[in-house]
Formats: C-alpha cells, sequence, structure tokens
C-alpha cells in the first residue's frame, strides 16, 4: 500500500500564484469601486442601482461584495450539446475543446489563393469542415456574410452553420431581435425551447468595450440571454499599451474587471443563468498597431487569465489556433502550435479562434485543418504519462531480456494505439516514399484534405419538422430589413 | 539656428516639458512665431514621421513628440497671424453612429493637430446630420470618419450621401479608417481616401489638401 502518493493524470502548467491570482483578484474589485463602468442601457444602471452599486450618469462604481455575489450565484459549469442531443461540451475544470472564430471580413479562397469577402456559402463550407474534424469541438462562423442583406446576415450566418454541423454552435447578433430570431431557429432544430434550454446548443458571443465601457447592443443581448438562461460569452477584447495598460498583470485586471461587471449585471437580472467568462487578451504591435494573434503576449496572457477563470471556478472562453500571418505558412504554424498547446495545458475551456489568420481579418480553411492536426499533437502531449504497475511493464521487461524485442510482445500490441498519437497531415514517410508520393510540403496536403472534406463529408441534416420553420424566420427577417 | 534644432530634438524625444521650455526662450528671445513652427516644432515631428515608417520609432513614441509639438505649438499660436494660420486647414472628425469605439479615432485626431491642422472632434455615436451640421458651421477640408464594427461601417455610406443630399461633398474630402475597412470598402462608397493606420491617415490628410 502506498502512502501520500500524488498523480500528475496530465501535464501541469501554471502561469501565475494562487497569491498572484488574489492580488489580479483584489486590483480588478479596486477597479470596480474606485474607477467603476460606464454602461449605456438604462434596464442595466437601475439593476445596478438597486442593488447598491454608485451609479451617476452612466458610470456605475460596483462595491466589491456585489461581485462577490454574481461569483456565487454564476454556475461553476455550462454544458453544451449536439444538434442530435449529445451533451458533448462540458465546460467546468480544466476541460479543453477548441473551435473556431467568428465574423473575419475575408476568407482565402482554398481553390484560387485569393482573399475575398465572405460569402454564405464560405460559412457552410467551413462549418462543414469543422463538422468532420475530430478536434473541433465547436463551430463558429469563421466569416462575416456579406452576400446577403446586411441587416438580416446574422440569421443567414447563423442559418449556414445549423444546416452544416451538429457540433455546438456559438454565434454573434446584430441585435436583440437578431438574437430572438436566432433563439427560434435554434429552438425549432432540436423540437422546442424547451429542449434548448435544458441542453443548450447554441451560445451567444459578445462583448464589452474596453476600456470599461458596456455598449446598449451588448447589454440588451446580455440581460436578454440572461433571462433565457441560454449560455453567454461575454469577451473583453483588450490591447495591451492601447485600451489597457501596457503591462500584462494591468492588462489583466482590466479586462478582468469589465468580465466581472458584465456578469454582475447578468446575474443581478437573472441569478444563476449560465454564464461564460471571455477575453481576447493581446498587445497592439506598437509598430503596425495591429491587434496582435500570434504575439508570445497574447498566448502568455491568456494562460493568466485561465488561472484566474479556475480560481474562480468559472468557465471560461478563451483563444488559440491563430496567426497574425496573411497567408498560411511557416509563421502561421509556429504561431497556431504555440498558442494551442498554451491554452491546452492551461487549461482552458472554450478556445476559440482556431483558423483565423492576417490578426483575425481573414478566415483560413487550411489554417483550421492545419490547427487541427496541431490540437491533435497538444491534445497527446497534454494527457502525459500514465504510470501503474501494467505501464511501468517491469514483467514484460523480464520476459524479453537484454537483446530482445518487444514488437511481437501482446503488452505491446495492447498499448502502442492508447500510447501514440497518429498524424493525418505531418509526414513521417521515409524519404523515397515521400518522394513517390508526390514530395509534397505539409501546405499541399493541407490544402488537399480541405477539398477532400469538402467534396465527401455530409453533415447530419436538421430534422424536416425544424427546416420550414428556420426557413421562414430567415425569409421574414430579409422582408421585414427590404421595407 | 541651434535653438530651433534644440525644440526639433524635444520634439523627436517626446518631452512636452522642454519642449514648451525651449519655445517661451524662443518666443522670449524674439525669434519669429513661424520659425519656431517650422523650424523647430515641425521640422522634429517630420523626423518623426520618417523614423516611424523606417519602423525606427514605435507608436507610444510618436505619440509623446506629438504631445511635445502640441504643447509647444500652444504657446507659439497666439503669436501667429491670422494670415499664417489660415493656410493650415480644418479637419471635422468623428466615430459613426451606433459606434462607441473612439481610441483610434483620438490618435489620428492628435496627429492631424501636431501636423498643425484645426481639428473638429466630434465624438462617437454621431449621426449623419451632425456630420452635416458640423461641416456646415466650420467649412472644413477634410472629413473624417471611423468605426470598429462591421455593422456600423455601413453607416459611413449614409453620411457620404447626406453629405451629397446638402449639397456639401464636393467642398470636402472624405478620408475613413478603422479596423475592418479597407480601400476596397472606401473605393466602394465613393470616399476619397482609407488609411490603415494613424500615421498614414496624416500623410493621407496632408495629400488631400494638395
Amino acid at each position: 500500500m502506498r502512502s501520500n502518493y500524488k498523480v500528475n493524470a496530465s501535464a501541469q502548467f501554471q502561469v501565475l500564484s494562487i497569491d498572484q491570482v488574489e492580488e489580479i483578484h483584489r486590483a480588478s474589485l479596486e477597479v470596480l469601486e474606485r474607477v467603476g463602468v460606464e454602461v449605456y442601457y438604462d434596464e442595466a444602471l437601475a439593476l445596478l442601482k438597486a442593488a447598491g452599486a454608485h451609479v451617476k450618469g452612466n458610470r456605475a462604481r460596483i462595491p466589491s461584495s456585489l461581485v462577490e455575489k454574481a461569483l456565487r450565484t454564476a454556475p461553476s459549469r455550462v454544458t453544451l450539446s449536439t444538434r442530435d442531443g449529445k451533451r458533448s461540451v462540458r465546460l467546468e475544470a480544466h476541460n479543453i475543446y477548441f473551435g473556431t472564430g467568428s465574423d473575419c471580413p475575408f476568407i482565402l479562397d482554398s481553390y484560387t489563393g485569393v482573399r475575398r469577402k465572405v460569402t454564405k456559402d464560405d460559412v457552410c463550407k467551413a462549418a462543414t469542415i469543422c463538422d468532420a474534424l475530430p478536434n473541433i469541438d465547436f463551430v463558429m462562423s469563421l466569416g462575416l456574410v456579406s452576400d446577403v442583406p446586411s441587416l438580416s446576415s446574422d440569421r443567414h450566418q447563423f442559418e449556414a452553420m445549423l444546416m452544416n454541423t451538429v457540433k455546438p454552435i456559438v454565434f454573434t447578433a446584430h441585435d436583440l431581435e437578431g438574437y430572438n430570431d436566432i433563439v427560434d431557429m435554434a429552438a425549432a432544430s432540436v423540437g422546442g425551447l424547451e429542449e434548448l434550454q435544458a441542453n443548450p446548443t447554441i451560445c451567444l458571443y459578445t462583448e464589452p468595450i474596453s476600456p470599461l465601457k458596456h455598449a446598449k447592443e451588448s447589454v440588451t443581448k446580455l440581460l436578454r440571454t440572461a433571462q433565457m438562461r441560454i449560455p453567454v460569452v461575454y469577451t473583453p477584447c483588450v490591447m495591451a499599451g492601447a485600451t489597457v495598460p501596457a503591462t500584462l498583470a494591468g492588462a489583466l485586471v482590466t479586462g478582468n474587471a469589465e468580465s466581472l461587471s458584465g456578469m454582475v449585471i447578468h446575474q443581478l437580472k437573472n441569478p444563476g443563468a449560465p454564464f461564460i467568462i471571455g477575453g481576447v487578451y493581446t498587445i497592439m504591435d506598437m509598430q503596425s498597431t495591429i491587434f496582435s494573434y500570434g504575439a508570445p503576449e497574447f498566448t502568455l496572457l491568456h494562460a493568466a487569465f485561465a488561472d484566474l477563470s479556475h480560481y474562480y471556478r468559472k468557465p471560461i472562453f478563451s483563444t488559440a489556433g491563430c496567426t497574425d500571418s496573411k497567408i498560411v505558412d511557416e509563421q502561421a504554424a509556429i504561431e497556431a502550435a504555440l498558442s494551442c498547446l498554451v491554452a491546452a495545458q492551461s487549461g482552458a475551456n472554450l478556445i476559440h479562434d482556431v483558423g483565423y489568420i492576417e490578426y483575425g481579418s481573414t478566415g483560413s480553411y487550411e489554417m483550421l485543418v492545419m490547427s487541427d492536426e496541431i490540437i491533435g499533437m497538444v491534445k497527446r502531449i497534454v494527457r502525459g504519462i500514465e504510470v501503474n504497475d501494467d505501464t511501468l511493464a517491469v514483467d514484460v521487461i523480464d520476459r524479453v531480456g537484454p537483446g530482445g524485442h518487444f514488437l511481437s510482445e501482446e503488452h505491446t500490441l495492447r498499448h502502442f494505439k492508447n500510447q501514440t498519437w497518429f498524424p493525418r497531415l505531418i509526414d513521417r514517410n521515409r524519404y523515397d516514399q515521400w518522394a513517390a508520393m508526390g514530395a509534397t510540403t505539409m501546405g499541399e496536403r493541407t490544402k488537399a484534405k480541405v477539398q477532400e472534406i469538402l467534396a465527401t463529408h455530409k453533415p447530419l441534416a436538421v430534422p424536416d419538422a425544424g427546416l420550414k420553420a428556420i426557413e421562414g424566420i430567415v425569409s421574414r427577417a430579409d422582408a421585414k430589413y427590404k421595407e | 539656428m541651434a535653438f530651433f534644432e534644440e525644440i526639433a530634438s524635444a520634439v523627436i524625444a517626446g518631452d512636452p516639458a522642454k519642449s514648451q521650455e525651449l519655445v517661451r526662450k524662443a518666443l522670449d528671445g524674439g525669434a519669429k512665431p513661424l520659425d519656431i513652427v517650422d523650424q523647430g516644432l515641425m521640422a522634429g515631428m517630420n523626423v518623426v514621421g520618417e523614423r516611424f515608417k523606417r519602423c525606427d520609432m514605435f507608436v507610444p513614441e510618436v505619440l509623446m513628440a506629438a504631445k511635445a509639438m502640441n504643447m509647444g505649438l500652444d504657446l507659439v499660436k497666439p503669436h501667429l497671424d491670422s494670415a499664417s494660420r489660415a493656410g493650415t486647414g480644418t479637419v471635422v472628425i468623428g466615430t459613426v453612429k451606433g459606434d462607441l469605439h473612439d481610441i483610434g479615432k483620438n490618435l489620428v485626431a492628435m496627429l492631424l493637430e501636431s501636423k498643425g491642422l484645426n481639428v473638429v472632434n466630434l465624438g462617437v455615436d454621431v449621426s449623419a446630420e451632425t456630420f452635416v451640421n458640423a461641416v456646415k458651421q466650420h467649412s472644413p477640408q477634410i472629413v473624417g470618419m471611423s468605426a470598429l464594427l462591421t455593422t456600423t461601417m455601413l453607416v459611413m455610406k449614409d453620411v457620404i450621401d447626406a453629405l451629397k443630399e446638402a449639397n456639401l461633398r464636393d467642398s470636402v474630402k472624405v478620408m475613413i479608417g478603422g479596423a475592418p475597412v479597407t480601400q476596397d470598402f472606401a473605393t466602394e462608397i465613393g470616399a476619397d481616401g482609407y488609411a490603415p493606420d494613424a500615421v498614414t491617415a496624416t500623410d493621407l490628410a496632408k495629400g488631400l489638401l494638395g
């Protein structure tokens, strides 16, 4: 019998100590009490005031006790389901799930190599690819649909995803009406609103304006999600050195204050409603002024932000699998690999923006498919090394003895598949075979894989009963905005 | 002469206190106000622009230089006669309706001021009507619009249409910017220019003024 034996069931990684996390937490509380936030929606200001916040005009200074109360009422876990009823995404503790990002104005066309505006068909294809990829667990649009009426484009974008994947969808909506329509569409796809609320297949993405402002459009949607008890991810996008301090700790404090104040508003509306702490934390590049999606500080900040949310025991929405490169090249591979590895090691739950290139302005199917391969490798690393009598294998070592081999051992046969990750795009062929197969680059193989998926993969269809309702909602929205 | 170079150096170093101190000394010593601007403050800012383009300077350094320039300029302004102030040009600038993002737009405003332009900053969530009224009131050469959201950038076209309707479109140049905005979009909605960042925007404004 062993005593006081400690197991690392996976690779361990933490940027901040508990003391440091608590210091950031307390500084965020101090910012909310001393500086407060600006809120541009009367109902939210009234909720804050009634609960004891100091409200003057649009500025609300929030006492720490209100934040602590929200942290008590917000759930510590949120589950998302597939359209066919599997509760596949359990956002809790250190569970990791990867998915795409939303709303890039451009797509790097996989067939022509041209960067162009996004069509509805592009979003259908992106969702189809996500549906097929084993390491993509949830879906965002990747692109902003631009070939439909702009005021109802959110419904078209959601329809494009809903029809082409069973996986949970994180979506954006232009406004409250767009949100309501999309909830109705999702409800129709699963057989009703009650079923959708019991096993949510969707989650709204919305964001405050950094630093410390909550705009009307965001807050109206935030309050509605609370009322509906359908998950929301509220995501500050902070630029260290520009919208928040240049110091990474100061960036975390400001972004966290934005998240926590969003959570307070949400929980005041309906205590216990599902809320996911979001955040895209990075630096502004001081030469180009871009919001960097590939900087090492981006990766480090997200890992620290994961430490913070683990301290809060709240689900977290993080970022990885993206690049500042304009094409899917060596830079893209480096940046995606590092961010995916660190995000996974940090135990962030819902990790989005897989497939973004050009600092989030362009989506790429190749980037998405290449990142799926990266995530496969990453998951193997994070899974760590299992140590027990069977895996220590002393009996097998004894049986084979000095000078023997393990290739024909039953122990090897039993274990090699569960111990080893098998690549699909990474090439490990011997030289001659690689040459005989066309001497391809990683990029060429990735592109071929994209086209193979699009030619062969057939996502599970939405049941006929829901189809009519969904089409009706989209065409009614089109008609309404045409007037 | 050496004195103007010192002023320029204070601007390049991004030292507002030093810049003001030197400008005050120059004015007390009887230097021509216009020379202080052209050979001192503006000369320094031109070097800053060049260095930024060569990647020798970063945005926070450029902004500190602009601050040093603007604080020096504040001291000189009362001494400039109206003739030498008139030629610089006016820009009306704002973030369009529905959008509360203003950091990038404010950077552009600050750098435009550092180039000696008179900037009327309308703030955020600015309606087409407010833009039109500001053009009537201030008779600018340039109207600048900003948007960060893909949904609000569409409002830029409404502003251009409103300017047309008020018969003001031909009297101003329109420049636009913001994260989702592109040259293609600028062309599509009939803007005269697009700039991806604040430093390029000041060059663009200078170019549009001819």
